[in-house]
Order: structure tokens, then C-alpha cells, then sequence
């Protein structure tokens, strides 16, 4: 399954895919949890603390690639290997949980 | 175009495109809903609405739906939260019944949660017998069963 949580700030969604990401491992299934908030602090509701948490980086931006379609427009795709940057950027939590946060938000206009 | 956002989105479409659904993805979104138009949430198979029985959070909830439905991904689910009682539980079904929010489960206020969060543990490992931690495991085992959820 891939389910995204989404809502209100403050409604309990953190707590709500940390705790489902651990039920979801505790069955067997391997899972990814993926911090998509610009104030990333799913870490701590799966249970990833201490120096480890410490160590998560933030996907990069240099994974996409501008690329020139065939028409001449231009178009930002992905371009490294998934599992490959799963390894490098994510860390593995209690129930084997892998976790995966988003990168810096930019300002001034890169937004 | 949010180049942390068109990353994370970037890396989901590749992992569903090599992997399909050899693993699950939960991703926890920003909070509101600007990402959904920069679509972070375009390689999801369902998006689920949490909301609180009060209206900014259920309005919220119906936006979510819009959005979704303007992105592709038709399958929007409500989970209730922090239901305390009988009106709160009300006041969600009937304004996720008035908007076409099907609910997937409640989760009920759990007290134990605030306690978790003040001291910094996952509240599956300090309150896993509170009734929050109950409801999210009845949810996952609600997700497991459910046939053609991808």
C-alpha cells in the first residue's frame, strides 16, 4: 500500500504514519516512511533517536537532473537508483522501519 | 516548483516504478495543503484526511479531497481523531457523510499521547495498551485486509 497522511497541522498525522509505519513492520512488511514535512519530525514518533537520528540527511537536490525533452522544452526528472539512495539517505529504525525526510525546504523564490 | 518537494516526489515515482508494490509507503505530509498542488502526493494510492471534530480541521479534510481529485488520486479516506465522545464522533460522520469523506476508523483522544510527545518517545513503545495505539493497530489491520488497496 502507499498511503500519504495528510490535514490540518496539529491533528495527530505524524503520530498517526509513525505509529501505522511501526504496526505495518510488526506484520511482516517491509516499509518506507517518508518525512514529507518541511519540519520533518517523524524520527522521534518511530522510535529513531539518539545519534542516528542525528545522521539523517535530507534527500539532496542534485537527484534530479534538467533534462531536454526531444521538443526542445525542458523537464527536471529523477535520475539516480531509488534503492541506491534509500541506503545513503535513509536510516533504519526499530521494527526495520526505513525512513526517508525531505530536504530543505528553499526561500526567496525557490519555492 | 519546489525542488525538495519535486525530489521526494521524484523518488516515490521511481521506487513505484521499479519496485510497485513490493513495499508499503507511508508518507507524512506537510501540514495544510500547499504540497498537494506541488503534488507530492501524485504516486500514492490513497490519501488519508485526519481530522478533529472541529471545522477548520474538517474543512481542511474536504479541501484535501478537492485537491486530491484535481491530482488523480480518487481514493481520499477521513480518519477521525482525538474523538473524546458521542458529539465528536457525530460532528465528523456528519460532515464527512455531507462531503462525500468515507471514514476509514476513529482514533479516540488518548491523554497518554501528549505525555509521549513531551518527553520525546514513540507512542507505540510508551502508551502501546492506550487506546490511540489500539485504534492505529485496528487501522493497519483494517489497510492489511483491504483488497485492491495498492
Amino acid at each position: 500500500m502507499r498511503i500519504a497522511i495528510a490535514g490540518k497541522g496539529g491533528t495527530g498525522k505524524t503520530t498517526i504514519a509513525g505509529t501505522l509505519s511501526r504496526e505495518l513492520a510488526r506484520r511482516g512488511r517491509q516499509v518506507l516512511a517518508v518525512d514529507a514535512d518541511t519540519n520533518p519530525n517523524l524520527a522521534v514518533t518511530l522510535g529513531v533517536s539518539g545519534p542516528r537520528a542525528q545522521d539523517i540527511l535530507g534527500l539532496p537536490r542534485n537527484l534530479m537532473t534538467r533534462q531536454t525533452q526531444s521538443d526542445g522544452s525542458t523537464k527536471v526528472v529523477f535520475t539516480a537508483d531509488p534503492e541506491e539512495v534509500l541506503r545513503e539517505y535513509g536510516v533504519t529504525g526499530p521494527d526495520g522501519v526505513r525512513l526517508v525526510i525531505m530536504g530543505k525546504v528553499g526561500h526567496g523564490g525557490a519555492g | 516548483m519546489c525542488s525538495a518537494h519535486a525530489t521526494v516526489r521524484g523518488l516515490l515515482g521511481e521506487i513505484v516504478a521499479r519496485t510497485g508494490n513490493g513495499r508499503d509507503i507511508i508518507v507524512d505530509m506537510e501540514a495544510g495543503l500547499e504540497h498537494l498542488s506541488r503534488g507530492t502526493g501524485k504516486h500514492v494510492s490513497r490519501i488519508i484526511a485526519v481530522v478533529e471534530p472541529y471545522f477548520r480541521s474538517l474543512e481542511t479534510g474536504r479541501r484535501v479531497k478537492e485537491l486530491a481529485q484535481e491530482l488523480g488520486v480518487g481514493n481520499v479516506v477521513g480518519l477521525a481523531n482525538k474523538v473524546r465522545d458521542e458529539d465528536d464522533r457525530r460532528a465528523i460522520q456528519q460532515f464527512c457523510a455531507a462531503h462525500g469523506l468515507p471514514l476509514v476508523g476513529e482514533i479516540p483522544y488518548d491523554s497518554t499521547l501528549a505525555e509521549a510527545e513531551r518527553a520525546g518517545l514513540p507512542p507505540i513503545d510508551s502508551s502501546p495498551a492506550g487506546p490511540a495505539v489500539a485504534a492505529i493497530r485496528d487501522l493497519a489491520d483494517t489497510l492489511v485486509a483491504e483488497k485492491g488497496l495498492h
